[in-house]
């Protein structure tokens, strides 16, 4: 007897879960603005920010040069500053003022001085000085300018040293060991081209896909609240205990379309774009398992503070900028104050973009972030058991107010 | 008349705006949380304490010391010194440091028997800000160690005590961080990142108050009360936003510039007459959307997009003109690029108002707007022509 109505409950479980699945594709296929989100939304936002950042990097950054040594060393110098991909010399001033007032217009964005005495300076074996001043309003800029200028400053240094070290009777192999004792040689081991696209863009996508699901699931529940008061459209046994059929069965729904989606833009969009990819696809498609899980449940928690159909975007679209900030990407964890590290431990986006750019971008494998991994489990978890709770919330709520309306007709 | 009218929107929105928790969360907790976090979590200005790994295949008094100068630099920190290169990369790629250096074997023998060591440096840039500033560290320990090690030969040769410096390093660089001396990323990022949830926000809650009175059919209940003139309806309507949002403006244009003291060269009092066109402007491009397209979730979606799209072409992270040509042009679409090109010269670099005027006439601009769309705007929310779906 027991055995049966075990049977029983199960073949009624998964009927109730084949009816909330395919009902909740009829819902999505029948809103247009959710398929904006998930679709459009998904497909288009990763091909408009990779053709934004496609550049990867500034390349010629104007400056202005006050060069009032003349000399052959300052001529050499900024000879090899222009060869540099990152300089290019647009305007030569005659003194700083004018090269500043460039600067502040911002017709250039760096200027390179040479004082009078730089020649002789160098010529009397004291320091000669350069001044360089940058505009600060981007980092590329002052990171570009100054890259090229100390790469510049470097090579003639070591060629004045090996000049000094010859006048002084050192030659050779004993002159370059004295100006350079240690050889560093630099290996950008990942994103070795310094590219912002190839940096910033991993975890944008995962962003996106964050996003997209949450905004979209925030609009079929706000949709949901705001038209059906006068019905439910869950059937009244599921209500209650079985609530979380109704739960899971959306889930599939929404996970089964975002496998497609996430396989387009995390499989498709990095070959198109040439982004970094050297982790193993398949693994990576292992972490967006509970991933995705974890951002479906979640969205489904949050749906409570959603009363209407566009109230989402109004309460929560400031959350994309600050979601980006939190996952560590552009300002690394370990800056970042406690509180707001243990804070963007609740987000899916933060462990999502952690895991993923670790394993797409640096070819981490599955067991080297075993802590993004787990974290997104117990998020889908917890989340599940919250989106239950919020779900069954919402259902009263509606049914309270539809048994109002009918009191009073 | 007009007054009257006024005055009957302007209580009537005032009793809307308490109804619900939605318009408070969305104009004040939302930037009240904005500053808070984002003024808090860059606090440091550079991030410090980066953690690297040394992979020491040499074990001599000589790697032992660079190993101390390293972790004395403020911006790293050493969380792991190993004998095995495999175990820092495994590090670098599950995050856990940002970079590394290997110190060969013999490569104290080789530096006594004149022979140079190769001492590579890793860093990772797929974290683009962590990865530069540990490459730098790095290449700094590597000359300062170069450096320490022919300063001692020099001297053994008998090079007078000022001679050495310039002999040394002939040629020095002075750096000058217009407007930014610290190279505090803060500064990079707050005023770029700040204005554009600003505007979104703004815009955003502009096409709501609007749409939602078309959506629930109040639209003509509410022009009621301004005597059918759209213009009093709006001023009326919008007026106790406009208000909200240029003391949260102008709050925090306190808080950044007077209390945490970031770089103002220019006039504070211009800066924030700035900030209030931009309130205006943002709500011109917000009702603007929802004349041009009178159906809210239409209107919402579309203000979504334009308003994230504004935070990338703000160009405070990656300049516009290092953007494609095609899209560069595109820029001139958002009122906030035009209030950071304003920041960037008032505020940061001192240009003055001769320069930085130009682009407060940009902001302004945005306030013919509204007019594009008056009659349309008028008609949907009279009429209430179009279908709410």
């Amino acid at each position: 007897m027991k055995k049966q109505s075990l049977i029983q409950h199960i073949i009624t479980g998964l009927n109730d879960l084949k009816w909330v699945y395919i009902n909740e594709f009829k819902q999505i296929f029948r809103d247009k603005g959710v398929m904006i989100i998930f679709f459009l939304g998904g497909m288009l936002y990763p091909l408009i920010y990779n053709s934004l950042y496609m550049t990867e990097n500034i390349y010629k950054i104007p400056i202005a040069v006050v060069d009032n040594s003349a000399s052959k060393e300052s001529r050499e110098f900024l000879k090899k500053l222009d060869a540099t991909p990152e300089v290019l010399l647009k305007e030569s001033c005659s003194n700083l003022e004018e090269a500043s007032d460039l600067l502040k217009r911002q017709k250039v964005h760096g200027i390179i001085y040479f004082p009078k005495d730089f020649h002789s300076k160098i010529a009397k074996h004291e320091q000669a000085h350069i001044s360089v001043y940058s505009d600060m309003s981007s980092f590329l800029y002052y990171k570009g300018f100054l890259t090229a200028t100390n790469r510049v400053m470097l090579e003639q240094s070591n060629l004045i040293h090996l000049d000094r070290y010859n006048n002084i009777g050192t030659y050779g192999y004993n002159a370059q060991q004295l100006s350079r004792a240690i050889n560093a040689t630099e290996v950008a081991l990942f994103n070795p081209g310094g590219g912002y696209a190839s940096f910033l863009i991993p975890g944008i996508l995962i962003l996106i896909i964050h996003q997209t699901l949450f905004f979209g699931i925030g609009m079929l529940a706000g949709t949901a609240r705001e038209e059906n008061k006068k019905h439910t459209l869950i059937p009244d046994h599921l209500i209650g205990k079985g609530i979380y059929r109704v739960v899971l069965g959306r889930a599939a729904t929404y996970f089964t379309l975002y496998s497609l989606i996430s396989a387009y833009v995390i499989g498709l969009i990095p070959i198109i774009f040439n982004l970094p990819r050297i982790g193993n696809i398949w693994e990576i498609y292992k972490l967006m398992l509970p991933f995705l899980l974890s951002t479906i449940f979640f969205s489904m928690s949050l749906s409570i503070f959603i009363k209407n159909r566009e109230t989402g975007f109004i309460a929560f679209l400031f959350s994309s900028v600050v979601l980006l900030f939190l996952s560590g990407l552009p300002w690394p964890r370990s800056g970042m104050p406690d509180f707001w590290r243990y804070f963007s431990y609740i987000f899916p986006a933060t462990h999502g973009v952690q895991g993923y750019v670790k394993m797409n971008s640096t070819g981490a494998t599955l067991s080297q972030i075993r802590f993004e991994y787990i974290a997104l489990w117990i998020q889908t978890a917890i989340y599940f058991i919250i989106a239950t709770f919020t779900l069954n919330y919402m259902v009263k709520e509606s049914k309270v107010a539809s048994e109002n309306i009918n009191s009073e007709d | 008349m007009i007054v009257k009218g006024f005055k009957n929107v302007f209580k009537r929105e005032l009793r809307q705006m308490f109804s619900r928790p939605i318009y408070l969360f969305a104009t004040i907790l939302i930037m009240g949380f904005c500053y808070t976090f984002f003024l808090s979590l860059m606090q440091q200005g550079l991030p410090q304490k980066l953690p690297v790994a040394v992979v020491d295949l040499d074990n001599s008094t000589i790697s032992k010391r660079t190993i101390r100068e390293l972790n004395a630099t403020p911006s790293t920190e050493i969380v792991l010194v190993t004998g095995s290169y495999l175990e820092a990369r495994e590090l670098m790629q599950s995050g856990d440091i940002f970079g590394f250096i290997v110190i060969p074997k013999n490569f104290y023998k080789d530096i006594l028997t004149n022979k140079i060591p190769e001492v590579p440096l890793y860093y990772n840039n797929s974290y683009l800000i962590a990865g530069s500033l540990v490459y730098k560290d790095l290449l700094t320990l590597s000359v300062l160690g170069s450096a320490a090690y022919e300063r001692a030969v020099i001297q053994k040769r008998g090079v007078d005590k000022e001679n050495i410096l310039p002999t040394i390093q002939p040629i020095v660089i002075d750096k000058h961080q217009m407007g930014n001396p610290w190279v505090n990323y803060s500064v990079f990022l707050v005023n770029g990142i700040i204005p554009g949830i600003f505007q979104l926000t703004i815009i955003m809650m502009t096409i709501f108050v609007i749409g939602f009175e078309i959506k629930n059919r109040t639209s003509k209940s509410w022009l009621k009360k301004s005597n059918y003139s759209l213009a009093v309806g709006l001023a009326g309507k919008l007026a106790p936003y406009t208000i909200l949002f240029i003391i949260i403006g102008l709050s925090g244009n306190v808080l950044i510039f007077k209390t945490m003291n970031f770089p103002m060269n220019g006039s504070f009092i211009l800066f924030s007459f700035g900030t209030i066109l931009l309130v205006l402007a943002a709500q011109a491009v917000g009702i603007f959307i929802i004349g041009l397209l009178p159906v809210l979730r239409v209107a919402i979606s579309i203000g979504a997009i334009f308003s994230i799209l504004s935070v990338t072409y703000t160009g405070f992270t990656f300049p516009i003109e290092a953007m494609p040509p095609m899209a560069q042009g595109a820029s001139l679409l958002f009122p906030v690029r035009h209030y950071y090109l304003f920041y960037v010269k008032e505020a940061l670099l001192g240009a003055g108002p001769s320069v930085s005027i130009i682009h407060l006439c940009a902001i302004m601009s945005f306030l013919i707007l509204p007019f594009v769309v008056y009659y349309r705007l008028k008609e949907a929310a009279i009429k209430m022509n179009y279908s709410i779906k």
